[in-house]
């Protein structure tokens, strides 16, 4: 008994210690990586600010920023995939299950087609679609409908005590209708407008600005500080509403917390960044699957994990993308789903 | 002591509702059985007890205190559960226990509760098991582990709603003199529900047959009869005493 529990202590130690030590190695290793050739002398000069202005602006403006917005949004999505989980008691819920990011794209898409496209500019001018031109608008935009499309949904939830089957459900219902509304509008859009809005919805953390960075931190660590002070509440709830009920948890409030909380942090990230998926499905179960589901711990390792997948997919997407990297959204299934399929095939015993 | 006063409760207003007045009364260090048909209300008098669901009207007390507008986390200093299906998550046994304290510690655990989840593991067999995962066990194991659980809050009522369903025999039986035990020692009182008849009569202190929504029948085990069970579950059975016990039999069984 004294072995099982310092094993299991071990292992769940170990796991994120390992975790926290390849976010730190990773994450200098992706500062160092890149398209411009620099060596990693010369990127050690450019971090302590002592290399050439290009070399300085080369890693302070372009990869610090980025390589912070995989952290935190990688940590951001992939907590918000836990405790989505936990409060729904649905472990096929994510960070978007309340059809946050269909919202957002519908958002961008609106801002990109029928403002910047259709009325500002003619949107017959590629350049006007750069997102250089105020991608903070968009942003703005599409934040303000997956905020608009998350109150929607939990307050209807506050009016209806709804169960977290009927919470799916409308979610899956939300997001259909805002992707309705992105299918019609990207039919009436033209051919630059469309592009820009497709472009938009892939995610790209190359995005990333240091006021995105900060406000996206913002809204990750008071999730985060959140989702670790109600650790021993998720366990609870673990057991089911009933039962946590006569805990003394307060079910109904923990719940439209944790979706609110994790649908904001979702919102933020895809507003900024475009579409991220799977994180918030592969990291959580990873983690599940590797020590257990006490919140206590599977917490802090979800939200390493999650820094962990974005830098690693990040860095492949640039590497392998030749000059123009590619949407990290989409390699981070592409690495993630068979690594998935892998753990869940591996490991049958800790449920 | 638990006073239930005019209890009514319906799921919804277009419903039926399922309890239509139940009162009684459970002493502390008693142990209370409710009886009555599957779809009585048994389980629903449980949760309103419980504030899982809340009554329609009526009363709920507990040493004078109305348990329905007590806080949750109040409520649960004073009553605790184990509900017919039991899920866990992935979590130690200890840390099974040590969780039936969150409404105790809230935010993080401490020593003294580490000390009393410990006490209740020795209590109910389950020391060896501490460290094992809760969801590796078998169904009995669980079972133990929910009551130890709920007995990790220090409630002053025990409410178990069908507590046997996962166990064999002979730990039915443990579980069950188990309960009375703590009934007796810790002075708590404990309301349950069983199927088994003959391990009811066995078990229990004071009866309550469940029927159209009301406590038609209230009474001690050595008042229980026959046609109290007949009347209220609609069979057929006779009563007989066997080395001064009493033994339910279905008519046309013989011995």
């Amino acid at each position: 008994m004294r072995e099982e529990a310092r094993s299991r202590r071990l292992k769940r130690a170990a796991v994120i210690a390992i975790l926290a030590a390849l976010v730190v190695v990773l994450g200098f290793a992706c500062l160092f990586a890149g398209s411009s050739g620099m060596t990693v002398r010369e990127c050690f000069a450019a971090f302590a600010k002592k290399g050439t202005a290009a070399q300085n602006r080369i890693i302070w403006n372009i990869r610090v920023p980025r390589v912070l917005a995989a952290i935190i949004a990688g940590a951001g999505l992939s907590v918000s995939g836990l405790v989505m989980q936990t409060s729904l008691s649905n472990s096929m819920a994510s960070p978007s299950t309340l059809g946050v990011s269909n919202a957002a794209v519908f958002g961008a898409n609106l801002s990109l087609i029928a403002f910047a496209g259709g009325y500002l500019n003619g949107g017959h001018n590629a350049s006007d679609f750069t997102f250089g031109a105020n991608p903070f608008a968009t942003s703005a935009v599409a934040f303000a409908f997956a905020l608009l499309s998350v109150l929607l949904i939990l307050g209807l939830c506050r009016i209806r005590s709804f169960s977290p089957g009927v919470v799916v459900l409308a979610g899956i219902a939300m997001g259909s209708v805002w992707t309705a509304g992105t299918t019609i509008m990207q039919f009436y859009a033209t051919d630059v407008g469309l592009s820009a809005a497709v472009i938009w919805s892939f995610g790209d953390l190359g995005r990333a600005t240091y006021t995105n960075d900060l406000i996206m931190l913002a809204v990750v660590a008071v999730g985060s500080v959140f989702f670790i002070l109600m650790s021993w509440r998720y366990n609870a709830l673990l057991s089911g509403d009933a039962a946590a009920r006569t805990m003394g948890v307060n079910v109904d409030r923990l719940r439209f917390f944790s979706m609110l909380l994790a649908s904001m942090i979702t919102a933020v990230c895809v507003s900024f960044l475009g579409i991220i998926g799977f994180v918030g499905i592969i990291c959580p179960h990873t983690i599940k699957k590797l020590i257990g589901q006490d919140h206590r711990f599977s917490t802090p390792a979800s939200l390493l994990a999650g820094s962990l997948l974005l830098l690693i997919s990040d860095t492949f997407a640039r590497s392998v993308g030749h000059g123009s990297a590619l949407p990290v959204g989409a390699i981070t299934t592409l690495l993630g789903a068979p690594f998935f399929v892998a753990v869940i095939l591996a490991g049958r015993r800790d449920g | 002591m638990l006073k239930v006063t005019d209890l009514r409760f319906a799921y919804s207003r277009r419903s039926a509702p399922v309890l239509r007045g139940v009162s009684f009364e459970l002493a502390d260090g008693e142990v209370g059985i409710v009886l009555g048909r599957n779809g009585s209300g048994k389980t629903t008098l449980f949760s309103n007890i419980l504030g899982i669901n809340s009554p329609d009207s009526g009363s709920i007390e507990f040493d004078g205190a109305d348990l329905t507008k007590m806080p949750r986390r109040e409520r649960a200093k004073l009553i605790a559960y184990v509900p017919q299906d039991i899920r866990f998550g992935a979590l130690s046994v200890f840390d099974s226990v040590l969780m039936g304290r969150v409404a105790r510690f809230g935010l993080t655990a401490g020593e003294e509760d580490r000390e009393q989840t410990r006490r209740v593991l020795d209590e109910v067999g389950l020391a060896a098991l501490a460290e094992r995962t809760v969801t590796e066990l078998s169904g009995g194991e669980r079972q133990k582990v929910a009551i130890a659980r709920a007995l990790a809050q220090e409630p002053r009522l025990l409410v178990l709603d069908e507590p046997t369903g996962n166990l064999d025999i002979e730990n039915e039986r443990l579980i069950l003199e188990e309960a009375r035990k703590l009934a007796r020692s810790r002075n708590i009182g404990v309301l349950s529900s069983l199927h088994d008849l003959n391990r009811a009569l066995g078990f229990g202190d004071r009866f309550f047959f469940i029927k159209e929504g009301v406590v038609k029948y209230d009474c001690r085990r050595e008042d229980v009869t026959a046609d109290m069970i007949n009347d209220v579950f609609g069979g057929r059975v006779r009563m007989v005493e066997f080395e001064g016990e009493k033994i339910i039999l279905d008519e046309k069984k013989k011995i």
